[in-house]
């Protein structure tokens, strides 16, 4: 009882500061008088939305963008843990590939994604790529910590346990990385999106990205405020997400806390 | 004494505001007006009359500080229908497309005369007029600007469709993808991209758009507000800048040897196929008179636009352009 009124009052929060937000971005469209194809009011942005849902375009180029990030979220999530793996188990691998990892973070993505298009054609796994690339990076960093954080102690444990390899990598280093891992996969799910939108900006004639363009070909500032927050509520669904698996995957370490 | 201190440093914080505000400008006889200019491009040949207008001091005799900006070009159209900047170089159909959206700007200078998209393809594909497309994949920037513009255009003057062709988006890397085979087609700026595919030794067949329609090409916009309140500090910026064009005709080389200081790394590109692009784009300055854009033009390019669906509604083409500057 008493945590369900906790969670109405946070929803009634936030309920009020998006009606806040709306109305300080009213007054200020108002008064100051910017014209619409500069700033659109809040109401002009809601008719363009209604419009886009009815003719069915926006959830179009939703999904288009959700696929590929998905797809990207996917490949670029089983690179990092891999790659991350030999990383953190092998001194090797590690001086042999941190030098093309730590340098490769350096190459800006807006740079790379128009020669991804060039290599990969104008399809949907460019976009892909563009989103796995972004995501990569800080799994496999979170990855490596995660790992390398597994008490010396647990490993002794396990050996004297006579567990096997597999034993050890599902019983010990899964659950013990994972709640540094998911740090990681934060992010990541955050970034993929940005990384698809941006392989969209550059040559693509669907998904969100290429919405904005569209909205800035045609003046139409309320098409690309629509694209925007369409993008937004995609990265805090994925954030959403990835909490809610961490809650149910980390109730154990939450159990033993209480 | 403090006080006296304290009147003194008033005095210079005043002095020194003042100074700072100081409105830039009152033409020819007066400071020179500042003016940043919009490009819509990165810095290139094609622009070779406005770096020669500069170097030869033509903005200058007409009271103007040229600034070369190479942001967007839709940038640039919002910056001016903002009455942010005065003025921008943008392609036709851009003005349009914004004046239907209220963006209240005018088209007061014809820089080019003709539309300049092209389609483009290597021999061995055998398209050699629009009809031929039929079928084909075509790669352009996006289904957005003066290339789709053209490309939609194209197909409707013969009555293709989009639905008729496989149409490819590969952001601004139309030479790459035609020169390694991953598209059959693409569409491009006549004086650009054939131009650079043809000196890496490419075969090519050109489907020019001009040829098929007259289209409102690229030129100078300004805002109402500055049309109507300074009408001499447009026609002094437009009298400048087709100086700039003249000179550039009559002179390609010389203006050609202003680009240098404009655009880094020219000494190190290809010379002859970079004045190539210069001249290519030569045949597409010289309007008849200078500056003046065609009343059909306008209405053909609003009728596509209509017909794509890139405007909702007729806007009165009288209030889009004027050609009360052009010489």
């Amino acid at each position: 009882m008493k945590d369900f009124g906790v969670g109405i009052r946070k929803i009634g929060f936030l309920v009020l500061s998006i009606l806040a937000g709306l109305f300080l971005w009213q007054m200020f469209t108002t008064f100051s008088q910017i014209p619409s194809f500069i700033f659109p009011k809040p109401i002009e942005v809601w008719d363009r939305l209604i419009i886009v849902l009815q003719d069915g375009s926006l959830m179009k180029h939703a999904l288009i963008t959700l696929q590929e990030v998905l797809f990207g979220l996917m490949l670029g999530l089983s690179a990092a843990i891999i790659t991350g793996y030999f990383l953190a188990k092998s001194r090797i691998v590690e001086r042999v590939l941190s030098p093309y990892i730590v340098a490769s973070q350096s190459i800006p993505i807006v740079a790379i994604a128009p020669l991804l298009v060039i290599w990969l054609g104008p399809g949907i796994f460019s976009k892909i790529l563009t989103s796995a690339l972004i995501v990569f990076f800080p799994v496999l960093v979170n990855t490596v910590v995660g790992l390398k954080s597994v008490p010396r102690e647990l490993y002794d444990l396990m050996r004297s346990l006579q567990a096997n390899t597999w034993q050890r990598i599902i019983k010990l280093e899964i659950p013990a990385a994972m709640p540094v891992f998911l740090g990681g996969l934060r992010i990541g799910a955050t970034l993929s999106v940005i990384g698809a939108v941006v392989g969209e900006f550059v040559g693509a004639d669907k998904g969100l990205g290429f919405l904005v363009n569209v909205g800035r070909g045609l003046y139409d500032t309320a098409l690309v405020f629509v694209a925007v927050f369409t993008i937004v509520l995609l990265s805090l669904g994925l954030y959403g997400s990835v909490i809610f698996i961490e809650n149910r995957l980390l109730s154990w370490q939450k159990r033993n806390g209480d | 004494m403090k006080t006296k201190y304290m009147l003194w440093i008033l005095v210079v914080i005043f002095t020194a505001v003042s100074c700072s505000i100081q409105p830039a400008n009152d033409g020819p006889t007066g400071e020179l007006t500042h003016i940043r200019l919009p490009m819509g491009y990165i810095p290139n040949v094609q622009y070779a009359p406005f770096y020669a207008a500069v170097e030869k001091g033509f903005f200058e005799e007409y009271g103007i500080e040229l600034e070369f900006d190479y942001s967007y070009e839709t940038d640039g159209v919002a910056l001016v229908g903002a009455n942010e900047l005065q003025f921008s170089l943008v392609s036709g159909e851009q003005v349009p497309i914004a004046r239907a959206q209220g963006l209240p700007i005018v088209y007061v200078m014809a820089w080019y005369e003709k539309y300049p998209v092209a389609l483009v393809s290597k021999t061995e594909q055998n398209v050699k007029t629009p009809q031929d497309l039929a079928g084909k994949r075509v790669a352009l920037p996006g289904p957005f600007g003066a290339n789709y513009v053209g490309l939609r255009a194209l197909l409707g003057e013969v009555g293709l469709q989009e639905s008729d062709i496989i149409m490819e988006s590969v952001g601004f890397n139309q030479v790459e993808v035609l020169a390694t085979d991953t598209t059959e087609v693409i569409v491009g700026y006549s004086a650009n991209e054939p131009i650079q595919l043809k000196a890496q030794g490419y075969d090519l067949d050109l489907i020019l758009v001009s040829d098929y329609l007259d289209l409102v090409s690229n030129g100078i916009i300004t805002n109402e507000k500055t049309l109507a309140e300074d009408p001499e500090l447009v026609e002094r910026f437009v009298s400048a800048a087709l100086k700039g064009i003249q000179f550039a005709v009559e002179n390609p080389e010389e203006a050609f040897q202003f680009c240098f200081k404009y655009i880094e790394g020219l000494e190190d590109a290809d010379q002859d196929v970079q004045f190539e692009v210069l001249q290519a784009s030569m045949e597409l300055y010289q309007t008849d008179p200078y500056g003046y854009s065609h009343p059909e033009a306008w209405e053909n390019m609003q009728g596509v636009l209509l017909q794509m669906g890139l405007m909702k509604k007729e806007i009165d083409l009288e209030e889009a352009y004027t050609n009360e500057f052009s010489q």
